[in-house]
Protein backbone atom coordinates (compact mmCIF):
# COMPACT_ATOMS: atom_id res chain seq x y z
CA UNK A 1 0.00 0.00 0.00
CA UNK A 2 1.48 3.30 -1.10
CA UNK A 3 1.30 6.64 0.63
CA UNK A 4 0.65 9.28 -2.04
CA UNK A 5 0.73 13.03 -1.65
CA UNK A 6 -2.42 14.90 -2.59
CA UNK A 7 -0.37 17.01 -5.02
CA UNK A 8 0.71 13.82 -6.84
CA UNK A 9 -2.89 12.67 -7.07
CA UNK A 10 -3.86 16.02 -8.55
CA UNK A 11 -1.12 15.79 -11.17
CA UNK A 12 -2.13 12.24 -12.10
CA UNK A 13 -5.78 13.07 -12.68
CA UNK A 14 -5.20 16.55 -14.12
CA UNK A 15 -7.22 18.12 -11.37
CA UNK A 16 -8.40 21.66 -11.16
CA UNK A 17 -7.85 22.87 -7.61
CA UNK A 18 -10.59 24.84 -5.86
CA UNK A 19 -9.25 24.57 -2.33
CA UNK A 20 -5.59 23.85 -1.61
CA UNK A 21 -5.98 22.18 1.76
CA UNK A 22 -2.73 20.45 2.61
CA UNK A 23 -1.31 19.34 -0.73
CA UNK A 24 1.75 17.81 0.97
CA UNK A 25 -0.40 15.47 3.03
CA UNK A 26 -0.36 11.84 1.92
CA UNK A 27 -3.25 9.41 1.68
CA UNK A 28 -3.21 5.63 1.41
CA UNK A 29 -6.85 4.95 0.73
CA UNK A 30 -9.72 6.27 -1.33
CA UNK A 31 -13.49 5.91 -1.09
CA UNK A 32 -16.30 6.50 -3.57
CA UNK A 33 -19.83 7.59 -2.75
CA UNK A 34 -22.59 10.02 -3.60
CA UNK A 35 -24.95 9.05 -0.79
CA UNK A 36 -23.79 11.17 2.12
CA UNK A 37 -25.02 9.02 5.00
CA UNK A 38 -23.53 5.98 3.29
CA UNK A 39 -20.12 7.63 3.23
CA UNK A 40 -20.67 8.79 6.81
CA UNK A 41 -21.30 5.21 7.91
CA UNK A 42 -18.37 3.80 5.93
CA UNK A 43 -14.74 3.49 6.96
CA UNK A 44 -13.71 6.41 4.74
CA UNK A 45 -11.90 8.12 7.64
CA UNK A 46 -8.73 9.78 6.39
CA UNK A 47 -9.28 8.61 2.81
CA UNK A 48 -9.51 10.59 -0.44
CA UNK A 49 -13.21 10.87 -1.34
CA UNK A 50 -14.37 10.68 -4.94
CA UNK A 51 -17.91 11.90 -5.57
CA UNK A 52 -20.14 13.71 -8.06
CA UNK A 53 -21.90 15.68 -5.33
CA UNK A 54 -20.98 19.35 -5.42
CA UNK A 55 -22.96 21.05 -2.67
CA UNK A 56 -22.11 22.32 0.80
CA UNK A 57 -23.10 19.18 2.69
CA UNK A 58 -20.14 17.38 1.13
CA UNK A 59 -17.87 19.49 3.36
CA UNK A 60 -19.83 18.57 6.48
CA UNK A 61 -19.23 14.88 5.81
CA UNK A 62 -15.56 15.45 4.97
CA UNK A 63 -15.03 17.34 8.23
CA UNK A 64 -16.66 14.63 10.32
CA UNK A 65 -14.73 11.85 8.56
CA UNK A 66 -11.39 13.69 8.56
CA UNK A 67 -11.25 13.42 4.79
CA UNK A 68 -8.27 15.47 3.58
CA UNK A 69 -9.19 15.65 -0.11
CA UNK A 70 -12.46 15.64 -2.03
CA UNK A 71 -12.23 14.75 -5.71
CA UNK A 72 -15.24 15.78 -7.77
CA UNK A 73 -15.55 13.62 -10.85
CA UNK A 74 -16.86 14.14 -14.39
CA UNK A 75 -15.73 17.74 -14.47
CA UNK A 76 -18.52 18.94 -12.24
CA UNK A 77 -17.98 22.28 -10.57
CA UNK A 78 -18.27 22.62 -6.81
CA UNK A 79 -20.79 25.12 -5.45
CA UNK A 80 -19.19 28.36 -4.29
CA UNK A 81 -20.16 27.73 -0.67
CA UNK A 82 -18.60 24.27 -0.79
CA UNK A 83 -15.32 25.75 -2.03
CA UNK A 84 -15.47 28.38 0.67
CA UNK A 85 -16.11 25.88 3.45
CA UNK A 86 -13.31 23.61 2.27
CA UNK A 87 -10.93 26.56 2.29
CA UNK A 88 -11.89 27.44 5.87
CA UNK A 89 -11.62 23.84 7.00
CA UNK A 90 -8.30 23.25 5.25
CA UNK A 91 -9.68 20.47 3.09
CA UNK A 92 -8.39 20.06 -0.46
CA UNK A 93 -11.20 20.30 -3.02
CA UNK A 94 -10.42 19.42 -6.60
CA UNK A 95 -12.33 18.56 -9.73
CA UNK A 96 -11.24 16.26 -12.54
CA UNK A 97 -12.75 15.81 -15.99
CA UNK A 98 -12.58 11.99 -15.80
CA UNK A 99 -15.55 9.93 -14.67
CA UNK A 100 -15.41 8.19 -11.28
CA UNK A 101 -14.15 4.85 -12.55
CA UNK A 102 -11.26 6.36 -14.50
CA UNK A 103 -10.19 8.31 -11.46
CA UNK A 104 -10.27 5.12 -9.40
CA UNK A 105 -8.11 3.33 -11.97
CA UNK A 106 -5.57 6.15 -11.92
CA UNK A 107 -5.45 6.24 -8.13
CA UNK A 108 -5.11 2.46 -8.09
CA UNK A 109 -2.09 2.74 -10.39
CA UNK A 110 -0.53 5.13 -7.89
CA UNK A 111 -0.87 2.37 -5.30
CA UNK A 112 -3.84 3.77 -3.42
CA UNK A 113 -6.15 1.08 -2.09
CA UNK A 114 -9.82 0.90 -1.11
CA UNK B 1 -15.53 19.12 34.18
CA UNK B 2 -17.37 21.32 36.66
CA UNK B 3 -20.92 22.29 35.76
CA UNK B 4 -22.97 20.38 33.22
CA UNK B 5 -23.12 22.07 29.84
CA UNK B 6 -26.34 22.69 27.99
CA UNK B 7 -26.37 23.61 24.30
CA UNK B 8 -29.30 24.30 22.01
CA UNK B 9 -29.57 24.86 18.29
CA UNK B 10 -32.56 25.76 16.17
CA UNK B 11 -32.77 24.01 12.83
CA UNK B 12 -35.04 25.30 10.07
CA UNK B 13 -36.99 23.08 7.69
CA UNK B 14 -35.36 22.55 4.30
CA UNK B 15 -32.32 24.63 5.29
CA UNK B 16 -29.70 22.46 3.65
CA UNK B 17 -27.14 25.26 3.85
CA UNK B 18 -27.00 25.19 7.65
CA UNK B 19 -25.71 21.65 7.36
CA UNK B 20 -23.16 20.67 9.92
CA UNK B 21 -23.31 23.84 12.02
CA UNK B 22 -24.63 22.13 15.13
CA UNK B 23 -22.44 19.07 14.72
CA UNK B 24 -19.33 21.22 14.35
CA UNK B 25 -20.22 23.17 17.45
CA UNK B 26 -20.82 19.98 19.47
CA UNK B 27 -17.54 18.54 18.22
CA UNK B 28 -15.62 21.72 19.10
CA UNK B 29 -17.20 21.95 22.56
CA UNK B 30 -16.29 18.35 23.38
CA UNK B 31 -12.77 18.89 22.08
CA UNK B 32 -12.45 21.94 24.34
CA UNK B 33 -13.57 19.83 27.29
CA UNK B 34 -10.86 17.31 26.54
CA UNK B 35 -13.20 14.51 25.50
CA UNK B 36 -11.32 11.86 23.44
CA UNK B 37 -11.51 12.38 19.67
CA UNK B 38 -13.15 9.02 19.04
CA UNK B 39 -16.05 10.03 21.27
CA UNK B 40 -16.44 13.58 20.01
CA UNK B 41 -16.53 12.17 16.50
CA UNK B 42 -19.36 9.81 17.44
CA UNK B 43 -21.26 12.73 18.94
CA UNK B 44 -20.69 14.82 15.83
CA UNK B 45 -21.94 12.06 13.51
CA UNK B 46 -25.07 11.62 15.62
CA UNK B 47 -25.69 15.37 15.65
CA UNK B 48 -25.15 15.71 11.91
CA UNK B 49 -27.50 12.88 10.94
CA UNK B 50 -30.13 14.05 13.43
CA UNK B 51 -29.75 17.62 12.18
CA UNK B 52 -30.30 16.55 8.59
CA UNK B 53 -33.35 14.53 9.58
CA UNK B 54 -34.82 17.69 11.14
CA UNK B 55 -34.08 19.58 7.92
CA UNK B 56 -35.43 16.93 5.56
CA UNK B 57 -38.17 15.09 7.47
CA UNK B 58 -39.01 16.84 10.72
CA UNK B 59 -40.06 20.24 9.42
CA UNK B 60 -37.26 21.81 11.43
CA UNK B 61 -36.83 21.65 15.18
CA UNK B 62 -34.39 21.87 18.02
CA UNK B 63 -31.16 20.10 18.87
CA UNK B 64 -30.25 19.85 22.51
CA UNK B 65 -26.94 18.68 23.96
CA UNK B 66 -26.35 18.02 27.65
CA UNK B 67 -22.81 17.23 28.66
CA UNK B 68 -21.60 16.21 32.12
CA UNK B 69 -18.77 14.07 33.52
CA UNK B 70 -20.55 10.85 32.76
CA UNK B 71 -22.20 11.28 29.40
CA UNK B 72 -23.15 13.28 26.36
CA UNK B 73 -26.89 13.41 25.80
CA UNK B 74 -28.00 14.51 22.33
CA UNK B 75 -31.65 15.10 21.50
CA UNK B 76 -33.67 16.40 18.61
CA UNK B 77 -37.19 17.63 19.13
CA UNK B 78 -39.55 18.45 16.30
CA UNK B 79 -43.23 18.99 15.72
CA UNK B 80 -43.20 17.43 12.28
CA UNK B 81 -45.20 14.59 10.78
CA UNK B 82 -43.92 11.88 13.16
CA UNK B 83 -42.76 8.40 12.17
CA UNK B 84 -45.53 5.84 11.53
CA UNK B 85 -43.31 2.75 11.85
CA UNK B 86 -40.16 3.29 13.89
CA UNK B 87 -38.94 -0.27 13.52
CA UNK B 88 -38.95 0.17 9.76
CA UNK B 89 -37.41 3.64 9.91
CA UNK B 90 -34.32 2.41 11.76
CA UNK B 91 -33.62 -0.29 9.17
CA UNK B 92 -30.76 0.36 6.77
CA UNK B 93 -32.07 1.54 3.42
CA UNK B 94 -35.51 2.68 4.53
CA UNK B 95 -36.25 6.22 3.39
CA UNK B 96 -39.11 8.51 2.52
CA UNK B 97 -36.77 11.27 1.28
CA UNK B 98 -38.16 13.20 -1.69
CA UNK B 99 -36.52 13.98 -5.02
CA UNK B 100 -34.78 17.16 -3.92
CA UNK B 101 -33.12 15.47 -0.94
CA UNK B 102 -32.14 12.46 -3.05
CA UNK B 103 -30.53 14.60 -5.71
CA UNK B 104 -28.32 16.01 -2.99
CA UNK B 105 -27.27 12.55 -1.89
CA UNK B 106 -29.64 12.15 1.03
CA UNK B 107 -32.05 9.27 1.31
CA UNK B 108 -29.66 6.35 1.66
CA UNK B 109 -31.72 5.36 4.67
CA UNK B 110 -28.51 5.23 6.67
CA UNK B 111 -28.95 8.19 9.01
CA UNK B 112 -30.81 6.51 11.87
CA UNK B 113 -28.65 3.34 11.59
CA UNK B 114 -25.53 5.55 11.77
CA UNK B 115 -26.95 7.29 14.84
CA UNK B 116 -27.82 3.99 16.50
CA UNK B 117 -24.38 2.55 15.85
CA UNK B 118 -22.67 5.53 17.47
CA UNK B 119 -24.93 5.79 20.52
CA UNK B 120 -24.97 3.84 23.79
CA UNK B 121 -28.61 4.76 24.33
CA UNK B 122 -30.95 5.26 21.36
CA UNK B 123 -34.61 6.13 21.83
CA UNK B 124 -37.31 7.51 19.56
CA UNK B 125 -40.56 8.95 20.90
CA UNK B 126 -42.90 9.78 18.07
CA UNK B 127 -46.54 10.33 17.30
CA UNK B 128 -47.94 10.72 13.83
CA UNK B 129 -49.16 14.28 13.42
CA UNK B 130 -47.45 15.66 16.52
CA UNK B 131 -43.72 15.15 16.11
CA UNK B 132 -40.63 13.20 16.97
CA UNK B 133 -38.10 13.28 19.76
CA UNK B 134 -34.86 11.42 19.31
CA UNK B 135 -32.75 10.84 22.42
CA UNK B 136 -29.27 9.42 22.39
CA UNK B 137 -26.62 9.10 25.05
CA UNK B 138 -22.93 8.43 24.71
CA UNK B 139 -21.23 7.29 27.91
CA UNK B 140 -17.93 8.96 28.70
CA UNK B 141 -14.98 6.86 29.89
N1 LIG C 1 -37.48 13.74 12.56
C1 LIG C 1 -38.15 12.95 11.73
N2 LIG C 1 -39.47 13.19 11.46
C2 LIG C 1 -40.17 12.39 10.63
N3 LIG C 1 -39.66 11.32 10.02
C3 LIG C 1 -38.36 11.01 10.24
C4 LIG C 1 -37.55 11.80 11.10
N4 LIG C 1 -36.32 11.24 11.14
C5 LIG C 1 -36.35 10.17 10.34
N5 LIG C 1 -37.60 10.01 9.80
C6 LIG C 1 -38.06 8.92 8.91
O1 LIG C 1 -37.16 7.83 9.01
C7 LIG C 1 -36.62 7.52 7.71
C8 LIG C 1 -35.22 6.99 7.87
O2 LIG C 1 -34.32 8.00 8.36
P1 LIG C 1 -32.77 7.89 8.04
O3 LIG C 1 -32.10 9.06 8.63
O4 LIG C 1 -32.30 6.55 8.47
O5 LIG C 1 -32.72 7.90 6.46
P2 LIG C 1 -32.95 9.14 5.47
O6 LIG C 1 -32.91 10.42 6.22
O7 LIG C 1 -34.19 8.86 4.70
O8 LIG C 1 -31.69 9.03 4.50
P3 LIG C 1 -30.16 9.38 4.92
O9 LIG C 1 -30.14 9.68 6.37
O10 LIG C 1 -29.40 8.15 4.57
O11 LIG C 1 -29.80 10.55 4.06
C9 LIG C 1 -36.74 8.81 6.94
O12 LIG C 1 -36.72 8.62 5.55
C10 LIG C 1 -38.09 9.34 7.44
O13 LIG C 1 -39.15 8.65 6.83
MG1 LIG D 1 -31.36 10.84 7.56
Amino acid sequence: MASVRISEICAEIGARVYSEGDMARAVERAAVGDLLSFVMGSDADGAAWITVQTHLNVAAVAVLKDIPVIIIASGREPAADLTERCQTEGIALVSAAHPVFDICVKLGRLGISG
Amino acid sequence: MADPIHLEYEVAADDYQAAGAASNSVKETLKMLGVPTAISRRAAIITYEAEMNLVIHGGGGKIVANIDEKSVELMTIDEGPGIPDVEKAVQEGFTTAGDRAREMGFGAGMGLPNIKRNADVFEIFTEVGSGTTLRTVINLP
